[in-house]
């Protein structure tokens, strides 16, 4: 006979191990550890909440300190790879396989790991991917999650910093999981329920608040003027001209100086309300300026930002809040706005090659892509027009039928010729490819691929892509923007003057930009404090980022 | 679309954190009246740092000259933060004693110095130790002859190392929020007494306790600026009508002043505390204190004007 509620039974078992050190759904601190040995398997597949923002911190530190004799093997299904713990696993043996998507801080110890094969790599996703997963083959058994507090009877508030919760625990409450949370700390009734209660197993209060990294802060002080020049490019060159209402925005400081223009260069070019309107975007500090001249109609976030929760809260027309009037994020439903609602994405990468492939992953970091490889695709079951897209088809189209022409998402890489330490962005070949090769990867993780780059803009002017009728032409316009780079010097000066001539490559002056007027006087706000003043006093940036 | 340049060389807009050592100086003095002595034409290089495979600066990373201030004559010297941390290395440490010595024949109204340094330039430690030694001796001299030393301090990289030594030998100090003077630097301090004791990425303790209201609080600096060229001009003209003579007294003040200092405040943990004893109200709310607010807190205070030096 066949039995079909073996996984209910498994989950049923699981919680009844687990009760032993609860107080009804409530575990303290102090019982974490007993509580994982008592409630994971061998061979699990788990995922311990952790993305580029939010970490379940308490949560890591007890699986870590685990009894690798106990627990074993694990499969661990997780955004982010960003604490040491996060590491640790797989050192002690507790788990030993991974999928993930994003690890910034800890890119280079993972490459060493995946070189001493201590880690078994199933693939590096993006987030919408991982996501998508953990409803199909990737569910977990167990999730590991991290909310700002709950009442007894396990109903979660993850305020502000919602991110993947929602869906996390969707994958694995409806699917025989067990759903553990650590939270900041119990209340009687929380501020408003993201997570309803019967959909969480454990609540564990926290020894400390949960770590959020400030990773969308950029300080306005440290923005150069090559910066600057590259934004009023792109402001004047691409958003202008294909009238960019619908954005997302990439962490660089390039992106973050477009933010700080809009107000100031981008006002003088006549462009409020043309562009820069809605927005899939976390809440950079950067916007404030260009939200309090009106710029902005509205943002969704896919996390939060330290420092902004007083700033949303002020205001609501622009941001989604809770009844409780905090941010309310979801990554999920950000990305999906990101992939089929934005006509354009616009961010940087560490390397571009010479058909415009692109990765952040070089031979000693493997950094993983977050949500860069879906803002940067052309979504091919977009069905709705709008003029951006449609003028941006057809630019792109060569041959057919003008009746069945569809649009293209603008994807545009904003870089420095010469990146940190004066390395070269672009180059004859990704590393990623030499990781690959070197780890037996099926897959080279390539960021954003060649097919879905449309404009590349250095600060020696702007590639557009979408022009380019061969391999031959789309070579010669990345070599005309390269500058000084072996890529760049390599490049025949004949033809790049031919594209120039046909408008595929654009410098400065023929935009009607003068370098020397690419000035910090330019920016709405040249430090933190200036953002903070703009804000009416409600931004509180975090420490670090303070010079007073 | 070559239009109207961004105001570079007006004192009200120009930010003196922002801008470079040469607008600074020449948006300082009356209009027109800056001349260089040594400038980059005349290539006063650093004969070291080719040896290290580093880039060299024409005017080594400092601009000196003669300028008019309010009519009245006075030679300036401004750090080029930007050129290795305003660094003091040879050529530039002789730019700054030679200021220094002329003024004893010049008999200028003061001088000037516009700090913008990290310290000793690591690559010519030796010359560059020299250079600090010389500059102290040379500002006591010119203090004896009668002629103020101001120094002025709100740039990128501060005033650090040396360059807090020599701070500490002039007859008067301006400073800007943004502004530091310290000895060691945050991440010196860390690495050698670890994070626990000074976190050198909390940037909030780093000016909390090195930044120029501190200094300003605790009598350190003699006037507070607001982060504009034309607020360090009216310091700089406030301070040269008030600087303390330089003689016995003045010496026999100033190590009192330290020494009760040091009693009074040595067991402080944070400079929080320091400003609670010295008085002020709410020392949290110090650091978010704009000018003016900032202005009527110092006035309250006993110990930030004083003419010890």
């Amino acid at each position: 006979m066949t039995e079909w509620r073996a996984e209910r039974q498994a989950r049923d078992a699981r919680i009844q191990a687990g009760r032993a050190h609860a107080d009804g759904k409530v575990v303290p601190a102090g019982s974490v550890i007993d509580l994982l040995e008592a409630v994971l398997r061998p061979g699990d597949r788990v995922c311990l909440e952790g993305d580029n923002q939010k970490q379940a911190d308490c949560l890591a530190r007890g699986l870590a300190a685990c009894d690798p004799g106990k627990i074993h093997d694990l499969h661990m299904v997780q955004s982010g790879i960003v604490l040491p713990e996060h590491l640790d696993v797989f050192e002690t043996g507790i788990a030993k396989r991974l999928d993930y998507s994003y690890s910034g801080p800890q890119g280079a110890r993972i490459a060493k790991m995946l070189y001493g094969g201590q880690i078994q790599l199933g693939a590096v996703h993006t987030y919408l991917e991982l996501f998508a997963r953990y409803f199909v083959d990737l569910t977990p058994h167990v999730a590991l999650i991290a909310g700002v507090s709950a009442d007894r009877d396990g109903n979660l508030y993850t305020g502000p910093n919602t991110e993947d919760t929602p869906t996390v625990v969707e994958a694995t409450a409806f699917k025989n999981g067990v759903v553990i949370a650590q939270v900041n700390q119990i209340v009687d009734t929380v501020p408003r329920v993201d997570i309803p209660g019967d959909r969480i197993d454990f609540v564990v209060e926290a020894d400390t608040p949960f770590y959020v990294e400030p990773l969308f802060t950029r300080d306005p002080a440290a923005m150069t003027e090559t910066q600057i020049l590259i934004a009023m490019m792109a402001i004047k060159g691409i958003y202008a001209e294909y009238g960019i209402r619908r954005l997302n925005h990439g962490i660089g400081f390039g992106t973050a100086a477009i933010e700080l223009l809009l107000p100031t260069y981008g006002e003088k070019l006549g462009l409020k309300g043309q562009i820069c309107t809605h927005w899939a975007l976390n809440p950079h500090p950067t916007l404030i300026p260009a939200i309090e001249s009106g710029w902005v109609k509205q943002v969704h976030c896919f996390g939060s930002e330290v420092g902004m929760d007083r700033y949303i809260r002020a205001r609501p027309d622009i941001f989604f809040t809770g009844a409780d009037g905090s941010l309310r994020s979801n990554r999920a439903f950000c990305q999906t706005a990101g992939l089929y609602a934005c006509d354009m994405f616009i961010g940087a990468t560490l390397q571009i090659d010479l058909m415009g492939h692109s990765s952040t992953i070089t031979q000693s970091r493997v950094a993983g892509f977050g949500g860069a490889p879906n803002m940067g695709s052309d979504p091919h079951g977009r069905r709705h027009p709008s003029d951006a897209w449609m003028k941006a088809g057809r630019e792109g189209q060569i041959v057919g039928d003008p009746a069945l022409m569809r649009g293209r998402k603008l994807v545009v890489q904003l870089v420095e010729t010469f990146g940190e330490k004066l390395v070269p962005t672009f180059v004859e070949t990704l590393d990623a490819l030499e990781l690959a090769k070197k780890i037996g990867l099926e897959l080279a993780p390539v960021m954003i691929y060649a097919d879905d780059v449309t404009h590349i803009v250095t600060e020696e002017g702007i590639a557009n892509l979408l022009l380019c009728r061969d391999a031959d032409e789309r070579e010669q316009a990345i070599r005309g923007v390269a500058g000084y780079t072996d890529v760049g010097r390599g490049r025949d000066r004949a033809k790049v003057e031919e594209l120039r001539a046909r408008g595929v490559i654009r410098r400065p002056e023929d935009l009607g930009i003068e370098p020397l007027d690419a000035d910090r006087a330019l920016l709405a706000a040249k430090s933190i404090k200036e953002l903070v003043h703009w804000s009416g006093g409600l931004y509180e940036p975090p420490a670090k980022f303070r010079n007073w | 679309m070559a239009g109207v340049r961004p105001a570079s060389t007006d004192p009200d807009a120009l930010s003196w954190y922002e801008a470079t050592a040469r607008q600074r100086v020449v948006a300082l003095a009356d209009p027109g009246t800056f001349q260089e002595f040594l400038p980059p034409t005349e290539r006063r290089m650093s004969p070291h740092l080719p040896l290290f495979d580093l880039p060299r600066a024409f005017d080594d990373g400092i601009v000196v000259g003669r300028a008019a201030l309010d009519g009245k004559t006075v030679l300036v010297a401004a750090q080029e933060g930007r050129f290795m941390g305003g660094a003091f290395g040879e050529i530039h440490g002789a730019k700054l004693v030679g200021l220094l010595r002329a003024a004893l024949t010049l008999k200028p109204a003061a001088v000037l110095i516009l700090f913008d340094t990290g310290g000793v330039r690591l690559q010519e430690a030796n010359a560059g130790e020299t250079a600090i030694a010389e500059t102290m001796r040379a500002i006591i001299d010119v203090r004896a002859a009668g002629i103020p030393v101001i120094g002025l301090i709100g740039g990128r990289a501060g005033c650090y190392g040396g360059g807090g030594l020599i701070a500490g030998t002039c007859s008067r100090l301006a400073a800007s929020e943004g502004g530091r003077i310290s000895v060691s630097g945050p991440e010196v301090i860390e690495t050698n007494k670890g994070a626990e004791e000074f976190d050198s990425r909390d940037r909030a303790l780093v000016w909390r306790t090195m930044g120029g209201k501190h200094r300003r609080l605790i009598g350190g600096a003699d006037a507070f600026c607001a982060d504009s060229v034309s607020a360090f001009r009216k310091a700089a003209l406030d301070l040269i009508g008030r600087a303390p003579a330089f003689d016995l007294a003045t010496l026999e003040a100033e190590q009192a002043r330290l020494e009760s200092r040091l009693a009074r405040f040595g067991d402080c943990r944070d400079a929080t505390d320091v400003w609670a004893r010295l008085g002020v109200n709410d020392p949290e709310a110090v650091p978010a204190m704009d000018t003016r607010a900032f202005d009527e807190t110092v006035s309250r205070v006993r110990e930030a004007d004083h003419d010890a030096r």
